[in-house]
C-alpha cells in the first residue's frame, strides 16, 4: 500500500520510472482478471492496454481514495462491462455474431500468453452468468472481500455471497464435465 | 467433484505471461501518453503536488505504517543500518536494457558449479570459472577453466563464438584437441542470445519479478531484481522439471549490471542437480581489437570425439530421420522429449539388427575413433533433439507422445507443432505427415491412449 502511494506520487510528479514500476506490477494480474471475464484473449489485452493508456493521461485528475490495485482492477471491470454491453448490442444488430464468440487463441502479435489451465478455467468461467463470474474471479484472482466486491457490483453482501456458492458449485460440475448440454 | 480447494488451486496455478516484445510496444505506448499529457498539463499543477503531499506524510497517514516504521527504524538502528535496503525502485528494467542496447563490447567474469548425485552415494560436482569478451560485432570470446572435482590440475579452453561466420570453435591446449562446428542461421542467433545480457533482462521483463531494494557490490551501489517465475527461460529446458531462481543487480548510476546470479534445481532421473552461475566483475563499453578473435587451431591438434563438424538443416525431414533413427537403434520411439540426450543407455541394451550390426562395426576402433563413429552415426537423433528444442524455443506450441505411440500407429499424432493461427503440423505413429486444422489435432490428441 504505501510502496503504491509513492509510486502514485512519483507518477504524478511525471516520472516515467514510477509509471514502468506500476505497469510492470499490475499488467499480469490485470490481463488475466480481464481474460477470465471476457472470455477472448484479443478484446481482454485491449481492455487493459486501455486501461494503463487512460491511467497514464490520469496525472492531473487520478485522486486515490482506495487502493491503486482496486482503482485499476474497477478500471478493467467497468471496460469489461461496457464491452459487454457493446457486443449485446451488436448482437442484437447482426445475428450471425460469429465473431463475437469467445476464443483464448493468441492473434498475430499477442501480448498475453496463456497457460493451459488457465485456458481451461477460462472456459469454464465462460458458463457462468456474468456476475456470478465477476463476483468468484474478483474473490479467487484479485482476493477481494465480499464487501469490497459487493461495493462495487452495488449489490447487498448477502446477494455477493449468494452469487459466489452458485459460482462455485457451477464451476465444479462444468470441470467436473457433469454439466448436460 | 472438484472441492472448493481444487478451484483455487486451479486459479493460483493458471497462470498467463506477457510476450516481452509486445509488452514493451505496449509500454511505449503507455509512455508515449504519459508524455504528451505532461506536455499539456498547466505549470502549476507539478507544484502543487509537491506542496500538496510529500512522501512522508503519506507513509505516515496510517497508523499501521507508523507503527512499522518505528519498528524498522529500531532494529536498523539496532544492527547499524548496516543491512538497510530500500524496497523503493528507481531504475525500471526497461531503462536497463535500453542502456544494455547501447554498449558495443564488454568484458565479465562467470563461474558454473553444478552439483547432484550422479548414481546413489556418488556425488558430481563440476566447476567452470570463466572469462569473457562479447563484442556485438565480432561475436563472443571465452576463456575457460574447468576445475577436476578431485583437486586435481584445471583443465583451460578457449571457446569462440563467431555468429558472423556461423562458427563455434573450442581450443583444448592440454589435450591438443579441438572443435569447429558449423552453425545454421537459426543456432547462431540462439547462441548469441545465450550469452546476452540483454536477453536475461527480457526474460525478466516477461515474468513476475520483484525489487530486491538496494545494496552495495564491490562499492557500487545497485538495486537487485529477483524473479523465480517458472515461465523464466522457460523455452530453454525442455521437458524437465525445474525450479528457478534468477537475480540481476544494477548500478543505479549507470543502469548497467553489476552481477546476476541463476540458480536451477532440475529433476533429471530422479537426481537432483543443482545449477549455479555467477556473473559479476563487469567492464562496460571496452576497446576491441578484431584480431583477439581469431583463432589459431594447430596442424596436430585433433577433433574432440563426437563433436558435429556441421549440423544438418533442422527441418521436419531431418526430424523424421531422426524418428527413424531411434526405432531402428532402440526398437521404439523414445519415451521424453530427450531423443538423443539419456538414450546412451537404452541403446547399449538394445538388441535391435541396427544396434548390433553397429557395434559389429565399432569394435576394433580406438576409443575416440569409436565414439565418434558411434556419435557421428547417431547425429540425425542428435538433430531431432535440437529440433524440437528449436520448436519450444520459438513458442510453436510442440508435443510428442513417444509414450503411447508406436511405429504402427498410422492414425496416431506422434509428434506435432504449430505452423500457423489455426495450424498444426502433424507426425504420425508410421511417419506420415499431415498439416491438421486445430480442432482436427484436438480429435486426434482426444484419442490418443492415456
Amino acid at each position: 500500500m504505501v510502496e503504491d502511494k509513492l509510486l502514485v506520487f512519483r507518477f504524478k510528479q511525471g516520472r516515467h520510472e514510477a509509471l514502468r514500476r506500476i505497469y510492470d506490477k499490475y499488467k499480469v494480474e490485470l490481463l488475466k482478471l480481464a481474460v477470465v471475464l471476457i472470455g477472448d484473449v484479443n478484446t481482454a489485452e485491449d481492455i487493459v492496454h486501455d486501461v494503463f493508456v487512460k491511467f497514464a493521461q490520469s496525472a492531473e485528475r487520478i485522486k486515490l481514495t482506495g487502493s491503486l490495485k482496486s482503482y485499476l482492477v474497477t478500471s478493467v471491470i467497468n471496460r469489461v462491462r461496457n464491452q459487454r454491453r457493446d457486443n449485446s448490442r451488436h448482437c442484437v444488430a447482426n445475428l450471425e455474431g460469429a465473431d463475437l464468440l469467445p476464443s483464448f487463441e493468441p492473434g498475430p502479435q499477442q501480448w498475453a500468453i496463456l497457460s493451459e489451465q488457465l485456458i481451461v478455467l477460462g472456459q469454464a468461467l465462460q458458463e457462468l452468468p456474468y456476475e456470478q463470474r465477476e463476483v468468484v474471479c474478483l474473490r479467487e484472482e484479485m482476493d477481494m472481500t465480499f464487501r469490497q466486491i459487493a461495493a462495487l457490483q452495488n449489490v447487498p453482501i448477502d446477494t455477493v455471497k449468494g452469487r459466489f456458492r452458485y459460482a462455485i458449485q457451477k464451476l465444479r460440475s462444468v470441470l467436473d464435465g457433469e454439466v448436460e448440454k | 467433484m472438484k472441492s472448493a480447494e481444487t478451484i483455487k488451486r486451479l486459479f493460483k496455478n493458471a497462470e498467463l505471461r506477457v510476450h516481452p516484445d509486445t509488452d514493451e510496444q505496449v509500454f511505449k505506448d503507455v509512455l508515449q501518453a504519459q508524455q504528451e499529457t505532461k506536455k499539456n498539463l498547466p505549470p502549476s499543477f507539478l507544484a502543487e503536488v509537491r506542496r500538496g503531499e510529500n512522501i512522508w506524510r503519506i507513509t505516515m497517514k496510517s497508523p499501521l505504517t507508523k507503527l512499522a516504521i518505528a519498528a524498522v527504524l529500531i532494529i536498523a538502528c539496532v544492527i547499524g543500518l548496516s543491512l538497510w535496503r530500500t524496497t523503493g525502485s528507481g531504475i525500471a528494467l526497461a531503462d536497463v536494457l535500453a542502456r544494455i542496447e547501447k554498449v558495443k563490447a564488454y568484458r565479465c567474469q562467470w563461474s558454473m558449479k553444478i552439483t547432484g548425485e550422479g548414481a546413489p552415494g556418488k556425488p558430481y560436482n563440476y566447476e567452470v570459472r570463466a572469462t569473457d569478451l562479447v563484442s556485438q560485432e565480432h561475436g563472443t570470446k571465452s576463456k575457460w577453466e574447468e576445475l577436476d572435482p578431485n583437486g586435481g590440475e584445471s583443465t583451460f579452453e578457449e571457446q569462440y563464438f563467431l555468429p558472423q561466420e556461423k562458427t563455434k570453435i573450442r581450443i583444448i591446449p592440454k589435450q591438443k584437441k579441438y572443435e569447429r562446428t558449423e552453425l545454421d542461421d537459426a543456432w547462431a542467433e540462439r547462441g548469441q542470445k545465450f550469452k546476452d545480457p540483454r536477453w536475461m533482462v527480457k526474460e525478466i521483463l516477461g515474468c513476475k519479478y520483484e525489487s530486491m531494494g538496494k545494496s552495495t557490490i564491490d562499492g557500487i551501489e545497485v538495486e537487485g531484481f529477483q524473479t523465480t517465475d517458472p515461465n523464466y527461460c522457460r523455452n530453454y529446458w525442455t521437458g524437465l522439471p525445474r525450479q528457478i531462481d534468477a537475480k540481476i543487480w544494477v548500478d543505479v548510476k549507470t543502469w548497467l549490471p553489476v552481477r546476476t546470479e541463476h540458480d536451477i534445481m532440475q529433476d533429471i532421473k530422479d537426481n537432483k542437480i543443482r545449477t549455479h552461475i555467477v556473473t559479476h566483475d563487469y567492464r562496460w563499453d571496452v576497446p576491441v581489437d578484431a584480431a583477439e578473435f581469431e583463432s589459431v587451431i594447430p596442424d596436430d591438434y585433433t577433433r574432440i570425439a563426437g563433436t558435429v563438424v556441421k549440423w544438418p538443416a533442422l527441418t521436419e525431414e531431418t526430424a523424421i530421420q531422426g524418428l527413424k533413427l531411434c526405432v531402428d537403434l532402440l526398437g521404439k520411439y523414445p519415451e521424453g522429449t530427450h531423443f538423443y540426450s539419456y538414450q546412451w543407455p537404452a541403446f547399449q541394451k538394445s538388441n535391435t539388427p541396427a544396434a548390433m550390426r553397429l557395434e559389429e562395426e565399432v569394435k576394433g576402433l580406438a576409443e575416440d575413433e569409436k565414439v565418434n563413429r558411434l556419435l557421428d552415426t547417431m547425429l540425425p537423433m542428435r538433430s531431432l533433439d535440437r529440433f524440437y528444442a528449436g520448436l519450444k524455443f520459438d513458442n510453436k506450441d510442440p508435443a510428442y507422445y513417444g509414450k503411447t505411440v508406436t511405429p504402427k500407429d498410422a492414425d496416431k499424432v506422434l509428434m506435432r507443432w504449430k505452423v500457423s493461427d489455426n495450424e498444426y503440423r502433424v507426425i504420425y505413429g508410421d511417419l506420415h505427415v499431415e498439416t491438421v486444422t486445430s480442432e482436427k489435432l484436438a480429435e486426434l490428441e482426444k484419442a490418443l491412449p492415456k
